[in-house]
């Protein structure tokens, strides 16, 4: 693998195209923009990346077929686990993401041969999205609930928390997983501290961690109360603990022991395989519906998971993704996340099981929530 | 509160006591009678849901369409297949088997009684396992206190409707409770029980035995997994199409959800085996389909099938060492390895897997030995025997052939355990005369 950043001279002009949309301030939708870059992105990749050429081949949509970014196949992302969905040479590559498991597990993996795009779509998009409130350059205290880049190099979110605390992190901002724990004494002391801070505070970090604050909290009897400033980012799943949890019941557990309301919890819907995330538009739209909002160079789609046709407005369906920011891999996603079109954004229903080999449907029957 | 009703509709800490403590009571009135009599009713209430135009199977048949999304075709077949065996012969012949007295000589006379009160919590949407747990315990004179799955709230509703017209004694030792399990008063009041049956995924199980504590009794029953598995002798020609025929019906019933469904077909023979039984079973999907339709999904579980078919046309196109046989009513993978760990969405998704032989069959499988429950298998011919000794070590709880997966018997040692003797509390009795046997 590569040590340095080198993306590929063939996609240059690509990338720069991409990279003014993301460097432009204002986030202005632009269908025609777009469309036109996700087609010319589309035919670059099937000219760049065989595996994912053969499947858009057998499916006929081929780029003088496909006429609109909504008719590109979208790969599922569960084929990051069985190919290397590159549209680069592999020499080229200077950065492996892979998605969480075990080492038993086969884990999916995103190949990058340049993490400018990576960071130029995250920056802009949290900022609008979790910062809102905040000046342009203004700086954030970050206390983040997950491992430091340096710990998890193939971390995709320990990555883009590094990025984020790089470009607007306030001194002392840190992260608080090491070697696989929460090092809630540590946390808890700097929340203390931070609170004596002029910087608003950003924690952020996985649903789990977060969980496992709350259970620390719990076991000794502690509540904070943070600034009103204060905002939370949690992301990712949390079942498997002692006892699991409603997103509801989890937001309700934050204002209760962290003194944080859910108008300011924002969850991101994010994965390996996607460049750009998606959050919740709670501090930018705090008067409008909760719902998942990106960046205009990621677009959702929420469609039928029989006919593959776009869901009508409220309708579940399965999730797909077209995001620019994946230049490198490829741009269409098909996730296994079931969700509800609203409006300008879309609500995550159910986010999809592992990749273990379930048997009987009792293995989904959680008695959480059931009411028999 | 009348006998066999519902306790609820959302019963609360202390309804659900206040009914423990009634059924303890009934459940005495119930164990001073002798075990044959309650044999006798309890096999005359399985008949009724034997006998196809019965309340009972009614009930079944027009709720579990609506609860659970299956097709009433479906559901008939099913109930009709799995029930078949479950007669009051079937239940004399189990409490035979598992507590007859052993009157050999030296021995001491072994003694059984139920609890004084047992709580079944059900899972899942396939009534004869619920129908299993919740006439078990009353089988040995423990009274029910059962907490139904949301989707199928009808086995439990039916097993009280049929024991109230046919047993006073029987249906006043059998309540039905309908509580918000996030209650955790609720749920605490519920696993009181002096027996716990529970019956739900890895993580409820866990959450139950964390709440149930000696010398109170836990049985649980926790998430299965079952394959198929054909042999040389039915990897080919008529053999091939008549075992994936018979394979088909096991996938098709009950959608495949299961812990008695196959979820992938392992085939000794290469590749291309492999290839050609996906695409057998394929066909016999298909047309089976006309017969017994496809019930509707949940999206989610549309969403993962959708998921991972278009993930299987991608290996297809751009490797070449996977085939796709998606059809309207099933989609069947042929696979390249014998990797067992790819997600199974279930709703007739299939994959199939080459293995070397009748050993690669138990190789493949074993990691997934703690969660085994039934293999079905053709074709093995004389390597039957071994093939099933195998599977017997690694955990399978049973081994039977294709087209009989979703028979289980009555006396089906379901997670190797027995039926009833979890659910006994057992006595030697070396005194020179113990008494009668049981029954």
């Amino acid at each position: 693998m590569s040590r340095v950043s080198r993306p590929d001279p063939a996609r240059a002009e690509l990338d720069a195209r991409v990279l003014a949309w993301m460097r432009e301030p204002g986030f202005a939708a632009d269908e025609a923009r777009f469309d036109a870059l996700a087609r010319d992105l589309f035919a670059f990749q099937v000219a760049h990346c065989p595996p994912y050429a053969r499947f858009c081949e057998a499916r006929g949509r081929t780029p003088e077929r496909v006429a609109s970014w909504r008719e590109i196949p979208a790969v599922p992302t569960g084929a990051f686990k069985e190919l290397a969905l590159r549209s680069f040479p592999p020499e080229r590559t200077c950065k492996v993401f892979r998605t969480s498991g075990t080492t038993d597990e086969r884990r999916g993996a995103l190949h990058l041969d340049t993490v400018t795009v990576y960071e130029a779509s995250l920056g802009p998009t949290f900022e609008r999205f979790v910062l809102p409130d905040l000046a342009p350059g203004e700086r954030a205290l970050f206390a983040v609930l997950a491992a430091a880049p340096g710990e998890a190099p193939d971390s995709s979110l320990s990555h883009m928390f590094g990025a984020l605390l790089a470009r607007r992190g306030a001194e002392g901002s840190r992260f608080f997983v090491r070697g696989g724990r929460l090092d809630v004494d540590a946390l808890l002391k700097a929340l203390g501290a931070a609170a004596q801070r002029p910087e608003p505070i950003a924690l952020c970090g996985t649903a789990f961690a977060f969980v496992h604050l709350l259970e620390a909290l719990e076991a000794g009897g502690r509540a904070l109360r943070l600034p009103e400033t204060a905002r939370l980012m949690e992301t990712g799943g949390f079942k498997g603990r002692a006892r699991e949890r409603s997103r509801d019941e989890l937001y309700a557990e934050l204002e209760a022991r962290l003194g944080v309301p859910p108008a300011r919890v924002v969850n991101q819907y994010g994965m390996t395989e996607l460049g750009s995330q998606f959050y919740d538009s709670v501090l930018r739209e705090p008067d409008a519906p909760r719902r998942k909002l990106g960046p205009p160079w990621a677009r959702a789609r929420v469609v039928d998971p029989e006919s593959g046709e776009e869901c009508a407005p409220g309708e579940v369906g399965l999730l797909a993704v077209v995001d620019l920011a994946n230049t490198g891999s490829v741009l269409a996603l098909q996730t296994a996340d079931v969700a509800r079109s609203l409006g300008d954004g879309f609500e995550l229903v159910g986010r999809a099981p592992g990749a273990e080999a379930r048997g009987c449907s009792i293995a989904a029957d959680a008695l959480l929530g059931a009411t028999g | 509160m009348s006998a066999g009703a519902a306790v609820g509709p959302r019963a609360d800490a202390a309804s659900l006591r206040r009914e423990l403590e009634r059924l303890r009571e009934a459940g005495r009135a119930l164990r001073a009678r002798p075990a044959a009599e309650r044999l006798d009713a309890l096999g005359a209430a399985l008949e009724r849901f034997r006998d196809p135009g019965s309340d009972a199977r009614r009930i079944l048949l027009d709720g579990l369409p609506r609860s659970a999304g299956f097709a009433r075709a479906t559901v008939e077949r099913g109930l009709a297949l799995a029930l078949e065996g479950f007669g009051a012969d079937a239940l004399r012949s189990l409490y035979a088997r598992e507590l007859g007295a052993d009157r050999a000589a030296g021995r001491a006379a072994r003694l059984a009684t139920g609890f004084a009160s047992t709580a079944v919590l059900l899972a899942g949407a396939i009534p004869p396992g619920s129908l299993v747990s919740l006439v078990a315990p009353l089988a040995l004179g423990s009274p029910v206190l059962a907490r139904p799955s949301a989707s199928d709230p009808h086995t439990a509703a039916a097993l009280a409707q049929t024991l109230a017209a046919l047993d006073r004694g029987l249906a006043d030792a059998f309540a039905v409770a309908r509580f918000d399990a996030r209650d955790d008063g609720a749920l605490d009041a519920f696993l009181s029980a002096d027996c716990v049956v529970a019956t739900g995924s890895d993580a409820t199980v866990a959450r139950v035995a964390a709440r149930v504590e000696p010398p109170r009794r836990l049985v649980a029953y926790g998430h299965r997994v079952s394959f198929a598995a054909l042999g040389p002798e039915a990897s080919r020609g008529a053999a091939l199409a008549d075992a994936c025929r018979a394979l088909a019906l096991d996938v098709a019933l009950w959608d495949q959800l299961g812990c008695l469904s196959p979820v992938s077909l392992l085939v000794a023979g290469d590749a291309a085996a492999a290839r050609s039984a996906a695409e057998a079973l394929a066909a016999a999907l298909e047309a089976l389909a006309g017969e017994l339709p496809r019930g509707a999904a949940e999206p989610a579980a549309a969403a993962q099938a959708a998921h991972e078919r278009a993930e299987a046309e991608l290996r297809a196109a751009a490797r070449g060492d996977v085939a796709l046989f998606a059809g309207r009513a099933a989609t069947v993978v042929a696979e390249a390895d014998a990797r067992l760990d790819r997600p199974a969405p279930l709703h007739r998704f299939v994959r199939v897997h080459p293995v070397r032989d009748a050993a690669g069959v138990s190789r493949a499988l074993a990691p997934h030995a703690a969660q085994l429950a039934c293999v079905g298998a053709a074709g093995f011919g004389a390597a039957a025997a071994d093939l099933a000794r195998a599977l017997a070590e690694l955990g399978a709880s049973r081994i039977c052939p294709l087209g009989r997966m979703q028979a289980p018997p009555l006396d089906w040692c379901h997670d190797n355990q027995g039926v009833l003797l979890p659910l006994a509390r057992l006595s030697d009795a070396e005194l020179a005369d113990p008494g009668a046997p049981p029954g």
